[in-house]
């Protein structure tokens, strides 16, 4: 049964508002079910995603990506921390810049990173942290006035490849030379229907931002 | 298989429950159309909660952001459970509105 202010009374211009709700209601089920059960998400996050062009640089920069109050790193912060380090083993650049803030009285993220890279063999004098920055573009000023200071212009930067084009354009605009080393994050395959809402839920965030971004004049 | 488990799933549930509510509980079976509509109607309600929230989250962080002095992640604003308490403020609403018409 429908609310009668809610109705349209036949013959008069007011509003139906439970047909209107009705659409919207098949419109959210036709996207749920296009967004669970067909390859769309997986052809938008490719589509969001930035090619690696994996050369030789002065630093490498990992960007934050979540840390626990307690210390623990989140998946993607320890994937893009690998990431970053293994680069590094491979010899493409010489300076590490480990960057991530922390959440309320808990390590920064950046420290919980050194830590591991130094458990994992690599010289405390190679890396850099950089604990303050909240935001990509945060992040952007901040390590790039860490840069600066080394003396570094091309950089290798670390992040989600779908996080990539947003993050690569903010260093650009800061004055770096940026070859992207993306990570993935979430798998551009996955076809079980939770997985494929993740990568849409991950695809609309992160269109999101570019759109405020771009709104604020950051890219 | 995968893919479609849960499709199945639900299918057979689907037309279990509907078998239950004809024979058992003797609801008409052309009423179905009604109550899909209904759903529909609450689903579209839920979203609107959805979009409303999320803009007013979106808003109430960046206001926080200008005016105090700690750091407010705007991803706050798209945790998972703003979908969850969306889909209750809509069924809400609609059976408020429902019942309030009795």
């Amino acid at each position: 049964m429908n609310h009668p202010s809610m109705e349209a009374p036949q013959g008069s211009n007011r509003v139906d508002w439970a047909r209107i709700s009705r659409l919207l209601g098949l419109a959210g089920v036709a996207l749920f079910l296009t967004a669970a059960f067909t390859p769309l998400p997986n052809i938008l996050i490719r589509w969001l995603g930035t090619p690696a062009r994996l050369e030789s640089a002065e630093a490498i920069v990992v960007l934050g990506a979540g840390v626990e109050p307690d210390g623990v790193l989140g998946d993607t912060s320890m994937r893009r921390a690998l990431d970053g380090m293994v680069l590094h083993r491979k010899g493409l650049a010489p300076l590490l810049l480990l960057s991530g803030p922390g959440r309320g009285e808990g390590p920064a993220e950046a420290e919980v990173r050194e830590e591991l890279a130094r458990a994992l063999g690599i010289s405390p004098e190679v890396i850099l942290t950089e604990s303050k920055a909240q935001t990509t573009r945060e992040e952007a000023v901040k390590s790039g006035a860490l840069l600066r200071e080394k003396g570094v212009r091309r950089i290798l930067l670390v992040t989600g490849s779908h996080h990539m084009a947003r993050a690569q354009r903010l260093f650009e605009r800061a004055g770096f030379e940026v070859l992207a080393a993306p990570t993935d994050e979430v798998s551009s395959e996955a076809s079980s229907p939770e997985g494929r809402l993740r990568l849409m839920r991950r695809t609309l965030q992160e269109l999101l931002a570019r759109f405020y971004y771009r709104a604020a004049g950051y890219l | 298989m995968e893919q479609v488990f849960s499709l199945i799933l639900v299918g057979f549930t689907s037309v279990g429950a509907y078998v239950l509510g004809t024979r058992v509980l003797g609801l008409p079976a052309r009423d179905i159309r009604k109550a899909v509509g209904k759903m529909l109607e609450c689903f579209g309600i839920s979203l609107v909660f959805f979009v409303v929230n999320l803009s007013a989250g979106v808003i109430g962080i960046l206001v926080a952001r200008a005016t105090i002095r700690g750091f407010v992640s705007l991803y706050m604003a798209a945790d998972v459970t703003v979908l969850f308490l969306s889909v209750l403020q809509g069924l809400t609403f609609v059976w408020w509105r429902d019942l309030s018409a009795l």
